[in-house]
C-alpha cells in the first residue's frame, strides 16, 4: 500500500432521502486525499451523481457530515464549496454557449472580461492552461468547439477559481480516445501539483487507468473500496453488479418464430449532434424477448426514440414485420400494432395533470369505440374502458377519474404499460420498463412482459437493470458507447460477462 | 361510482376561494391609493358598484362591456389550454370588426345579415391567425413575438382601409353604420343586446369542444405535455392550428360584437377608439377565469363591472387616470396566482 497523503475531504455516514421517498444513499463513507485521483464507480442509480452534488454544494444530505480539510463543512451551496476549494465538472456542461471561452471562465468572477484586470486575467489562465496542458482557444465561442474543447473550459473555469478538489463525473462520455488521452495526462500533472480528483465513471478500465483507488457504490452503499494496483476489471464488475436476486420468475422455455423487429446498420444522433447510436444491428423475434443491458446514456435512448419513431435515424435500416419503418413518424408507426412503452414515464408516457381515464386513451382518441354519436368523446366509455384496465393489470387508484400525478410510480407505470398492451400488439418496445418502482410493481410488469411473449410477440426491453436483463431475457445484447458489444444467447452471458462488457470490457 | 366526466372543474372551488382573496387585497391596496391621495375609498367602491350594478340600466352597461371581453378573453385561454400565449385576440378584434362592417355594407334581411355579419368576422379572425401558426409550426417563431407584430399590423391597416373603404359617407369620424337587420336584436334598450347571450353560447362551444371531443382532447394534450402527446401518436401540428385558429374566430367574433352589439355607434371610430383595449383586456379576463371557458364569464362581467363603473368613479371627483389604475391593480391582484403557475410550468 503507498503512503497517501494528508486527507483534503471526508464524509460520514451521508444519507440522503429525496423528497419523493427515494433513497439515494445509506451512510456513506468516503474520503480524498491530497493527490490522490479517487474513482467513484457504479451502476445508474447507484448513488454516484447524489453523492457528487453532495460534496459540491447542489444537494444537501438528510443526514451525515462533509469535512473538508479536517474541518466540518455546511456546503449550502456550489459557492460554497468552491469557497472551500470544491469544484465539479459536470457530464452536461454548464457552460453558456454563445460567450468566448474567455467569458465562461471569467463568469461570476469579479473580473470583467472586458475591463481591467481582463489581461490580467488572460495571463493567468493561458499560464493553467500551459501548466496543465489543456489548450484552449480563449476568444472561441463555445457553440464553435468540440466537447472535448469544452470540457477543457470547464476545468480551467474550475482551476481559475483555485479549486483543490476536483469533481469529474463522467468525464469521458462524450470525449474521442484522443481527447481522453489529454484528459489523463492534465489530471496527471495536477496530481503531481498536490491536487485531488474525485472521477466518477462506469467504465471500468479507465477507473484502472487514473486512480489511485476505487470506491463501488451499489444502491446507495459502499459495496467496496480498494488500491487501483490490487484491482482488476473482474474484481471490480463484481462489486458493481453484486450477485444478490431479489426474487425469481417463473419463464417457460421460448419458442422464437420470425423476426419481427430488424435493425440494420443503424445510426441516430443524439441531442447535441453527436453520433449516439454508432451502426447497431439485431432482430428481435417473435415469442422472445430481446434484452439491451447497459449503463444508461450509451445510446439507449436514442435507439429507443429511432425505434419509436420520434427521432429520426440518420442512417440504417428499421424493418417491423417486413416493413420499413425508419422513415415514419411516431403515429404511423403505431398504426401497425405496437406497444411503446417509454424510458421517462412521467415526460413521455403519461400527462401527469390529466385523469387515468383520459390518459388511458392518449393516441387513441379518435378510435369509435371512445366515441358517442357525432364528433363527441363517450367519457362513460372512456371511463369504462379505463376501470377495465384498472381492474385487469391490478392498477392502484381510487377511480378513472383520479388524476395521474396522485398515483404512485409503479401505477403510473402501469397505467402506461396497460394502455400500450391491452391491444394485443405484435411488438412491444419496453424501455426501463421498472426504473425506480418498487419490487412488487418490478415484479409484476415483468411477468407481463413475459405472458406477452410467451404469447407469441416479440418484446425488446431496454434496461440499465442487469438484473432485469438477465430474468427476463431470451437473448441478450450489450450497449456501450453506442454500439452493441456483444449479442448472445441468455445462456451464454453470465452476469459476470454482461458486468465486464457493461463496463466497456470484452474478454 | 358516479359518472362524472372531466370538464375541467376540479379545483375550481378552490381558485374561486382564492380569487375572492385576491380581489379583496386588489381592493385593499387601491383603497390605500386613493386614501394617499387624499380621495375617500369608501365613496370611490360605492360608485364603482353602483355605476355597474347599481341599476338595471348600469348592469345592462357593464354587460355590453363583458360580451366582447369575454370573447377576447376565450382567445387567450385556448391558447394556453394548447401551451400557446396567444395575445393577437387585440388585433384580431380590429379585423373581426373590420369584416363585420363590410360584410354590413351588404344589406340582407333581418337575421341573415347578423349571420352573414359574424360569419365574415369570424372568418377574417381566423383567416388572420394563421400567419402566426405557420411562423410557430414551420419556423419556431415564439407566438408572443408573431401577435404583436400582427396586432401593430392590424392596427394600421385597419385603420386604412376604415379610412379608404368603409367611411360613412356623411360622417368622416366614423365607418359606417350596421344596418339594423344586421345588427344583435335589442332585449332592453339601449345597452342590453342578444350578443351577451351569444359570448356565452360561444363561450359553451368552445367548453364542449375542449372537454368534450378527441379534438379538443389531443389540444389539451399537446397543452399540458407535448412530448407524450407526440410520443402517443397526437401531430401536436394539427391541435396548434385548431388552437389559433379558434383563436381567431373568437376574437373576430369579439370585433362583430363591439360593433354590431353594443350601443352605438354601432360602426368603427376611424381611430379604431372604440376597439382598443378589448383584445389586451381579455388576457386579464381569462387569467381571473382561470382560462376556463365557463369562468371566464363570470369574469367577463366582473371585469366588465370594473369598466361601467370607471364612469361613474369620476362622478366622485376621482380622474380617470386614477380609475383605470385602480382597475388595474384589482385585475393585476386577481389575475397574479393564475400568471405565476402557468409561468411556472412554462419554465420548469
Amino acid at each position: 500500500m503507498q503512503s497517501r497523503g494528508e486527507e483534503v475531504l471526508k464524509t460520514a455516514a451521508i444519507t440522503k432521502i429525496y423528497p419523493d421517498g427515494t433513497q439515494a444513499l445509506r451512510g456513506v463513507d468516503f474520503d480524498l486525499a491530497r493527490g490522490e485521483v479517487h474513482g467513484l464507480l457504479g451502476e445508474n442509480g447507484a448513488g454516484k451523481t447524489t453523492l457528487s452534488k453532495i460534496l459540491s454544494g447542489i444537494l444537501r444530505p438528510t443526514s451525515g457530515d462533509v469535512f473538508v480539510n479536517g474541518k466540518k463543512a455546511e456546503v449550502r451551496h456550489p459557492k460554497e464549496a468552491l469557497k472551500l476549494g470544491v469544484g465539479m465538472v459536470h457530464q452536461h456542461f454548464t457552460l453558456v454557449r454563445n460567450f468566448t471561452a474567455f467569458e465562461n471562465i471569467l463568469l461570476g468572477t469579479d473580473v470583467n472580461p472586458k475591463g481591467a484586470g481582463a489581461s490580467k486575467a488572460r495571463q493567468e489562465i493561458l499560464a493553467l492552461s500551459k501548466d496543465v496542458g489543456l489548450g484552449v482557444e480563449l476568444d472561441a465561442k463555445v457553440e464553435d468547439l468540440a466537447l472535448g474543447a469544452q470540457q477543457r473550459v470547464e476545468l480551467l473555469k474550475m482551476l481559475y477559481r483555485k479549486v483543490q478538489i476536483l469533481i469529474l463525473d463522467e468525464p469521458t462520455s462524450s470525449l474521442t480516445a484522443p481527447e481522453t488521452v489529454d484528459l489523463f495526462k492534465a489530471v496527471r500533472r495536477l496530481k503531481e501539483e498536490g491536487k485531488s480528483a474525485i472521477f466518477i465513471t462506469h467504465k471500468l478500465n479507465e477507473v484502472l487507468e487514473i486512480c489511485d483507488r476505487i470506491t463501488v457504490l451499489r444502491h446507495g452503499e459502499v459495496s467496496g473500496r480498494i488500491e487501483a494496483a490490487n484491482a482488476d476489471t473482474k474484481t471490480l464488475a463484481r462489486m458493481m453488479v453484486g450477485r444478490d436476486v431479489v426474487f425469481d420468475l417463473v419463464k417457460e422455455p421460448s419458442h422464437a418464430g420470425d423476426p419481427i423487429l430488424e435493425v440494420s446498420d443503424l445510426v441516430v444522433r443524439g441531442n447535441r449532434g453527436e453520433d449516439a447510436v454508432k451502426g447497431v444491428s439485431f432482430a428481435v423475434r417473435r415469442g422472445e424477448i430481446f434484452g439491451i443491458a447497459g449503463v444508461e446514456g450509451n445510446g439507449q435512448t436514442e435507439l429507443e426514440e429511432a425505434l419509436s419513431g420520434v427521432r429520426r435515424p440518420s442512417r440504417g435500416k428499421i424493418k417491423l414485420g417486413g416493413l420499413e419503418i425508419s422513415s415514419l413518424s411516431n403515429n404511423e408507426i403505431r398504426k401497425h400494432s405496437v406497444g411503446l412503452i417509454p424510458e421517462d414515464r412521467r415526460q413521455m408516457g403519461l400527462i401527469l395533470d390529466m385523469s387515468v381515464a383520459e390518459n388511458s386513451i392518449l393516441g387513441r382518441e379518435w378510435e369509435r369505440r371512445f366515441r358517442g354519436q357525432g364528433i363527441a368523446l363517450a367519457w362513460a366509455k372512456v371511463k369504462d374502458h379505463a376501470s377495465r384496465l384498472i381492474r385487469s393489470f391490478e392498477i392502484l387508484v381510487k377511480g378513472p377519474d383520479s388524476p395521474a400525478k396522485s398515483m404512485s410510480g409503479g401505477n403510473q407505470q402501469k397505467v402506461v404499460v396497460s394502455r400500450e398492451l391491452t391491444d394485443d400488439p405484435d411488438f412491444v418496445l419496453a424501455a426501463q420498463p421498472t426504473r425506480g418502482l418498487d419490487v412488487a410493481a418490478s415484479d409484476y410488469i415483468r411477468r407481463l412482459l413475459l405472458k406477452t411473449r410467451d404469447s407469441g410477440k416479440g418484446v425488446l426491453v431496454i434496461s440499465a437493470d442487469l438484473d432485469e436483463v438477465l430474468q427476463l431475457s431470451d437473448v441478450i445484447g450489450v450497449m456501450y458507447e453506442g454500439k452493441l458489444l456483444e449479442v448472445g444467447p441468455t445462456e451464454k452471458m453470465t452476469r459476470h460477462k454482461v458486468g465486464m462488457l457493461m463496463g466497456g470490457v470484452k474478454e | 361510482m358516479k359518472a362524472s366526466i372531466p370538464t375541467g372543474t376540479s379545483g375550481l372551488l378552490s381558485s374561486v376561494a382564492e380569487s375572492a382573496f385576491a380581489a379583496g387585497v386588489g381592493f385593499l391596496a387601491s383603497g390605500i391609493l386613493l386614501a394617499v391621495l387624499g380621495k375617500d375609498p369608501i365613496k370611490a367602491f360605492y360608485y364603482l358598484f353602483e355605476g355597474s350594478f347599481g341599476s338595471a340600466n348600469n348592469f345592462t352597461i357593464t354587460l355590453a362591456y363583458a360580451a366582447p371581453l369575454i370573447l377576447t378573453a376565450l382567445t387567450f385561454a385556448v391558447g394556453v389550454r394548447a401551451g400557446l400565449f396567444n395575445i393577437g385576440a387585440e388585433g384580431t378584434l380590429y379585423v373581426g370588426a373590420t369584416a363585420a362592417v363590410a360584410a354590413g355594407l351588404i344589406h340582407l334581411p333581418f337575421g341573415i345579415g347578423l349571420l352573414f355579419v359574424l360569419i365574415a368576422a369570424g372568418a377574417a379572425g381566423a383567416a388572420w391567425s394563421i400567419p402566426a401558426y405557420l411562423l410557430k409550426s414551420y419556423r419556431g417563431v415564439n407566438e408572443v413575438i408573431s401577435t404583436i407584430m400582427m396586432n401593430n399590423i392590424a392596427l394600421f391597416a385597419m385603420q386604412f382601409v376604415v379610412l379608404n373603404y368603409l367611411l360613412d359617407p356623411a360622417r368622416s369620424d366614423k365607418s359606417a353604420s350596421i344596418p339594423v337587420d344586421s345588427r344583435f336584436p335589442t332585449l332592453l334598450p339601449p345597452n342590453l343586446t342578444v350578443a351577451i347571450f351569444f359570448s356565452a353560447l360561444v363561450c359553451f362551444g368552445v367548453y364542449y369542444y375542449l372537454w368534450q371531443t378527441p379534438g379538443g382532447y389531443e389540444l389539451r394534450a399537446v397543452g399540458l405535455n407535448p412530448e407524450a402527446a407526440k410520443f402517443s401518436g397526437i401531430s401536436p401540428r394539427r391541435p396548434m392550428l385548431y388552437a389559433f385558429l379558434l383563436g381567431g374566430i373568437t376574437a373576430g367574433l369579439a370585433g362583430a360584437v363591439e360593433v354590431a352589439g353594443t350601443f352605438t355607434p354601432f360602426a368603427i371610430y376611424t381611430g379604431l377608439s372604440n376597439l382598443v383595449n378589448f383584445g389586451f383586456n381579455g388576457i386579464g379576463v381569462a387569467l381571473i377565469g382561470r382560462n376556463h371557458p365557463m369562468a371566464i364569464v363570470l369574469a367577463g362581467i366582473f371585469l366588465g363591472a370594473l369598466q361601467a363603473g370607471a364612469s361613474s368613479v369620476q362622478i366622485a371627483g376621482i380622474s380617470f387616470e386614477i380609475v383605470e389604475v385602480i382597475e388595474g391593480m384589482i385585475v393585476f391582484a386577481i389575475a397574479a396566482p393564475q400568471l405565476y403557475r402557468m409561468f411556472r410550468r412554462r419554465l420548469k
